[in-house]
């Protein structure tokens, strides 16, 4: 597959590198306001992925939910809580154990990519003018109803079982 | 295509009844006083379950009916699967009566209405056509069993499962999710009929690896959230911190939920590997062998190490590995009675898994821990639990005249009298199949040997409150009975045409 330099192929490769990159800065960082600053930047890359895709949509929401929506809440939760920063050495485990996941992780990789490769694609691209917000709109109010639906039942619990786990007592 | 209106939505009456009882549940959690007691909250649940089962089986034998694409599907495949999960949540919600009293700050009223949503999941699952509607009913199931799991949440071990439970849980559930997507990618559709079409095409046409791909991130998920070996690490930690409902809970019900989803997508989505025979990298027998792998090493590994556990908790943990199992065996080794042997060993292990559990219960109340010894001297502590649970172990380890042994009978027969090519590979699995079945009295024994010959240190009586003791003795009349009659279920399963529970709704 000959790579040809033109413009969506040099923003594609910036924006992804942003991405994985905001990725490994995540892990790696100790403070938890680092952490959150370096997942909206992997997230926010991933959302210009989207616009080169044609996604606008997408991205749009992308940029709206996770990295500004979650992002903030993320910072609001790390105001309100107690967070004491530990700045010691997070690096404590085994050295068998990452070596051991080091080699799970890589043969996860080695495989899949390998699998991609040996995968002759079609070079046809589909037409994503089709891909509009109504036909969207259309087949998650239509269609996929009930997953829908089933979607909010799920939140309710999630919110449910956070607020359950996280209150303090008042009983006496 | 149709409109919402068109579709007969009364078919969805079991799923109804369960949310509008959450609901109902919910808010009358929420204007009650704070300090009121909420264990009268059995009740509603148990009234909501019992309503839902009467409309499973009112709708037993119709012919199969689906909503918006086969978003939901019901046939009888989903409603034998219901009425299992029915079943086994109803026994939960009554042996949790009173089961918390006196636990300070417990969230009582969540704690049912979280019971309903994750079997609500667990439904969903059951009876779904659609990648969509499987994961999100996956995940509602398994996000409600994270929080049960870490709902007491002042106890350092319970807290430990929770972590584990959540980490590990999404991390199976993003194999799956992720395995999907390879699906979705390679089909362009989430409906599992479609999928099968398309991919019959794909295999043919060089995409063969990437299906291959996906099967087996799905495998990966799916062994975690069925708990089979080698993805059986989090389960002992997870059942021994969990309160023991819950633990009973995630060893039949989520368990069942995870084996619907598996049938169907191996059966409907999957099924052009499984045929295959196009010259490819991999043959159309390897989903097979993975699953006969994942079947064998889970009755191995959950055996071997069962034999060295001390706590009665983690014996019977370990013990649900090995039974993972066995349950796998019918889809690894195909045969004419995949459907009928799944459902029946699933039915069995039920009623065992659930009255185990709900002895244990007793005693970890009474004894503080769920130590082996707890169980010294049951006998004479209360003659009726000790038989009872004599009767739920012996079913588990398939000794004859116990749900467990024709359930166990009738997987091997199906495994041997299978027309797979693979002779040798069937009674490879049939002969692990014994012999683990063999080494696995010695541990069942352990117990029934502490409670029959072992001196107890405490010698009063055993205290059983009226909701143990109903589950208690329903489930061991219901172990006996499909022991001794075990016509009465198998009837009624061989009688369903289960070939269309896998076609399209015409």
């Amino acid at each position: 597959m000959a790579l040809s330099l033109s413009g969506e192929s040099i923003a594609f490769f910036v924006l992804s590198m942003m991405a994985i990159g905001g990725g490994i800065m995540m892990i790696n960082s100790t403070r938890v306001v680092h952490m959150v600053l370096a997942l909206a930047f992997s997230l926010l890359s991933i959302a210009g992925i989207y616009v080169l895709l044609h996604a606008e949509f997408l991205a749009v929401v992308q940029v709206l939910i996770y990295t500004g929506a979650i992002s903030i809440l993320m910072l609001f939760g790390i105001m309100l809580t107690k967070h004491k920063v530990d700045e010691e050495d997070g690096w404590s485990g085994r050295l068998g154990h990452s070596l051991l996941s080091f080699l799970g992780v890589g043969a996860l990789f080695a495989i899949v990519m390998g699998v991609i490769y040996r995968t002759p694609f079609a070079g046809k691209v589909a037409a994503t003018k089709s891909f509009t917000v109504e036909a969207l709109g259309k087949s998650v109010f239509k269609q996929y109803v009930i997953p829908f639906e089933l979607t909010s039942i799920l939140l309710l619990v999630a919110l449910v079982g956070a607020v359950i786990l996280a209150k303090k007592e008042a009983d006496s | 295509m149709n409109t919402l209106i068109d579709y007969d939505w009364t078919v969805m009456a079991p799923e109804l009844t369960i949310v509008v009882m959450a609901a109902f549940l919910s808010v009358i959690d929420l204007f009650l006083h704070p300090n009121k007691d909420r264990r009268l909250f059995m009740w509603p649940t148990l009234i909501g379950i019992v309503g839902a089962m009467c409309f499973v089986g009112m709708s037993w034998g119709k012919p199969a009916y689906q909503i918006l694409a086969d978003t939901y599907r019901v046939d009888d495949f989903a409603l034998a699967f219901k009425m299992i999960m029915l079943i086994g949540t109803a026994f939960i919600t009554v042996m949790s009566y009173g089961a918390f009293r006196k636990e300070k700050g417990f969230a009582e009223g969540e704690y049912y209405y979280l019971l309903l949503t994750a079997l609500l999941g667990g439904m969903v699952m059951a009876s779904s056509g659609d990648l969509i509607t499987l994961f999100v009913g996956l995940e509602l199931l398994s996000i409600s069993t994270y929080i049960l799991v870490g709902i007491r949440k002042r106890s350092v071990m319970t807290n430990e499962a929770a972590w584990k439970n959540v980490v590990l849980g999404g991390v199976a559930s993003g194999f799956i999710l992720y395995g999907m997507s390879f699906l979705y990618g390679l089909t362009g559709s989430t409906n599992l009929f479609t999928v099968r079409d398309r991919l019959g095409e794909a295999l043919t046409s060089g995409y063969d690896l990437y299906a291959w791909l996906a099967l087996f991130l799905i495998v990966f998920g799916f062994g975690f959230k069925v708990a089979a070996a080698p993805f059986h690490m989090w389960v002992p930690d997870v059942y021994q911190g969990a309160p023991t409902p819950i633990t009973a809970f995630l060893a039949a019900i989520s368990k069942t939920a995870a084996i619907a989803l598996i049938l169907r997508m191996f059966l409907i989505g999957f099924i052009p590997l499984f045929q295959g025979g196009r010259g490819t990298v991999l043959d159309e027998k390897t989903g097979g062998r993975v699953l006969l792998i994942l079947a064998g090493l889970s009755m191995i590994v959950g055996t071997v190490i069962a034999l060295r556990q001390q706590d009665a908790k983690r014996l019977l943990s370990y013990s649900s590995i090995a039974q993972a199992g066995v349950i796998l065996v019918p889809l690894a080794s195909w045969g004419p009675f995949l459907f009928p042997s799944t459902l029946y060993y699933l039915t069995g292990y039920l009623f065992s898994t659930v009255g185990a559990f709900s002895v244990l219960m007793l005693i970890e109340r009474e004894s503080r821990d769920s130590h082996l010894s707890s169980f010294a001297g049951l006998s004479r502590r209360s003659p009726f639990t000790a038989l009872a649970m004599t009767l739920f172990l012996l079913s588990l380890a398939g000794i004859p005249v116990t749900a467990g042994f024709f359930g166990k009978f009738y997987i091997l027969a199906n495994a041997v009298v299978t027309g797979s090519p693979e002779h040798w590979a069937m009674y490879l699995i049939a002969g692990i199949m014994l012999v683990t079945t063999v080494a696995s009295y010695f541990y069942y024994f352990a117990i029934i040997r502490m409670m029959y010959f072992r001196a107890s240190q405490v010698e009063e009586k055993l205290r059983i409150p009226v909701g143990a003791m109903i589950v208690i003795s329903v489930a061991a009349v219901a172990t006996l009975g499909l022991g001794l009659m075990p016509q009465l279920v198998v009837d009624i399963l061989g009688n369903v045409d289960w070939g269309a529970s896998l076609a399209p709704v015409k």
